[in-house]
């Protein structure tokens, strides 16, 4: 379904951020990028959202060829959970999450913030579906939990029924417990609308939990691709020592 | 550590007091002497301290005497309103309005051929609250003046500062000009711009209110565009990458940050606009001022002190109702 061929970025100041990747990613699949910062998992997600353009080689999201021009078509076809989530602190919760509606709203019913009330109960839906609660509903985003405001993006990205959800680092900033739990609810969402998970994390230990896929990446090549069952005990220490941060040595320091 | 750097003995500190620091004092003290002289700050200072001696009894004081010929006439103030009978037209002896009544008094009357002053009895009809009545309304006016200049301010200003924030502009030429004509509005003085529109529009509240528009949103939408540039750009950021469009980005992302800082802007303005209002009226914009100007000049200051206090009171009973109100919408 989303098709990657032979696909190379390389940005203006020479470096190489993907290098002739081929990847073919199946519908409902919930796939974990892996790899050491700079490794080109970004790039690989703005490329699917194409906010970057390939250098060559093509994306393919079932017929269509990511590029420039379709860059609106393809947006709605794909939910985004951002890093920083990028909820929008003073609107409701509800608001934030109808706000991933915007594009299929008229102008007007969009200014005077009246949406149907059908789409309306589809956020509830969505907001039960990641555990929020009906006390939450008219809230500000600002004041809610790091674990919630999560919960908020990821029904904020299912709510235009997208064909794949990319998630930059959805865990990033939260506990072990809360980590398990959110993520719990994107592989939940994403297998009740079945729609394809792109999502890139710094932790063997949620990706050998969670995923269907494991794509680990190093300097913008593949060097694993596959299901979590088939990592050996080498790739595993490998893929260890890429993504835990390495201890800073005294001696370093005191020269 | 590294061999050849100083010896952190060696290091050179930091110091306050130097020639050129000393210097630069110097030359600044002695210009602003100068702007001072200009602006006869040092004439302020002898006056003042000739005032101050002179309530001690050493001497007069030309600054106390001006003082004194105010507040002397100023009170009791002035609330009740005296006319003529003569001058009344539809006057009616048996059916007086509410809590008058007649008085026979002298009036003084200014012969311009012989250069005389003639006294004549009369009757006059007095009415004890007139006067105060009379400055309510006005001051009410006065606050819808300034109320209708923020209404007209915003509606202008909304559209131009969206123009003139460099994130939202359609186009580049379109955020210079946007931004010329914001600084253009915001460089015309309430007082010059009301003296024009009074010749084009008459004398009235109207060319108070275009005047206090025109001024005002140059800042206001210089305050909205600084808001809008400096919004977040995550939110927005997430929002454009679902497909929405520029317009509904602005509405969702940007909108809901910038709201509690456009209310305090609007508050200020209105705030601003009340008191501007209560002078546009010497040029004759409408509003309180042009009673003020009116009285004024012929001296009558125990009605100007009315006029005083009832522009004070409006103005501090404003604050708290806006504070309050502020409150709610946020």
């Amino acid at each position: 379904m989303l098709k990657f061929e032979s696909v190379s970025r390389i940005y203006d100041d020479g470096t190489k951020a993907i290098d002739n990747v081929s990847l073919h990613i199946k519908a409902g699949e919930f796939c974990v990028l892996l790899g050491p910062s700079g490794a080109g998992k970004s790039t690989l997600m703005n490329m699917v959202n194409a906010v970057v353009e390939p250098s060559s080689g093509n994306i393919k999201l079932g017929d269509l060829v990511l590029n420039k021009r379709n860059k609106s078509t393809i947006q709605r076809r794909i939910g985004m959970i951002h890093q920083q989530l990028h909820l929008v602190p003073r609107l409701s919760v509800l608001h934030n999450v109808l706000s991933g509606l915007l594009p299929n709203v008229g102008l007007f019913r969009s200014l005077i913030k009246s949406f149907s009330f059908q789409d309306q109960r589809r956020a509830c839906q969505l907001l039960d579906e990641v555990g929020m609660e009906e006390k939450h509903l008219l809230r500000r985003a600002s004041d809610l939990s790091g674990g919630q405001q999560q919960r908020v993006a990821i029904a904020r990205a299912f709510i235009p029924n997208p064909e794949v959800v990319l998630a930059d680092e959805p865990v990033a900033s939260l506990d072990p417990a809360m980590s398990r739990s959110v993520l719990q609810s994107l592989k939940t969402a994403a297998q009740q609308h079945g729609a394809t998970v792109i999502c890139t994390l710094h932790q063997l230990d949620y990706a050998l939990e969670f995923a269907d896929r494991i794509i680990a990446l190093r300097k913008g090549e593949i060097f694993f691709d596959g299901h979590p069952s088939k990592l050996d005990e080498t790739t595993q220490n490998e893929l260890y020592a890429l993504t835990q941060p390495q201890p800073v040595k005294l001696e370093q320091v005191a020269a | 550590m590294n061999s050849e750097s100083k010896h952190w003995q060696d290091w050179e500190l930091h110091r306050t007091v130097t020639p050129k620091n000393i210097i630069i004092i110097f030359i600044v003290f002695i210009l602003l002497s100068f702007s001072a002289h200009n602006t006869e700050l040092d004439k302020a200072a002898i006056e003042t301290s000739k005032a101050v001696l002179s309530i001690v009894g050493v001497g007069e004081s030309q600054v106390l005497d001006g003082a004194l010929r105010f507040v002397s006439k100023a009170f009791p103030l002035q609330i009740s309103d005296r006319t003529p009978v003569n001058r009344l037209d539809k006057f009616d002896r048996n059916n007086l309005p509410l809590f008058s009544y007649i008085e026979s008094g002298e009036e003084k009357e200014y012969d311009a051929l012989t250069d005389t002053w003639s006294y004549e009895t009369t009757e006059f009809l007095v009415q004890p609250v007139g006067y105060l009545k009379k400055v309510i309304i006005k001051m009410w006016e006065t606050v819808e003046m300034g109320f209708w200049g923020t209404v007209i301010c915003i509606i202008i200003s909304l559209p131009l500062g969206i123009l003139a924030s460099q994130n939202y502009s359609p186009h580049r030429f379109v955020y210079s000009f946007a931004r010329t004509w914001l600084s253009f509005h915001r460089s015309l003085p309430e007082l010059i711009v009301a003296l024009i529109l009074v010749l084009m529009y008459g004398f009235g509240p109207i060319a108070g209110v275009l005047a206090l528009a025109i001024h005002t949103s140059g800042v206001l939408g210089k305050f909205f565009a600084d808001e809008i540039e400096n919004a977040p750009p995550g939110p927005q950021l997430a929002l454009s990458s679902t497909g929405a469009s520029a317009f509904k980005v602005l509405r969702y992302a940007v909108f809901p940050h910038v709201y509690p800082a456009c209310i305090a802007y609007v508050q200020y303005i209105f705030e601003r606009n009340i008191r501007t209002a209560t002078v546009l009226g010497i040029v004759g914009a409408g509003g309180i001022g042009m009673e003020l100007k009116g009285r004024w000049d012929v001296f009558d200051y125990d009605h100007v002190a009315t006029i005083l206090l009832a522009i004070f009171l409006t103005v501090i009973l404003l604050e708290v109702v806006s504070q309050k109100l502020r409150k709610k919408a946020l």
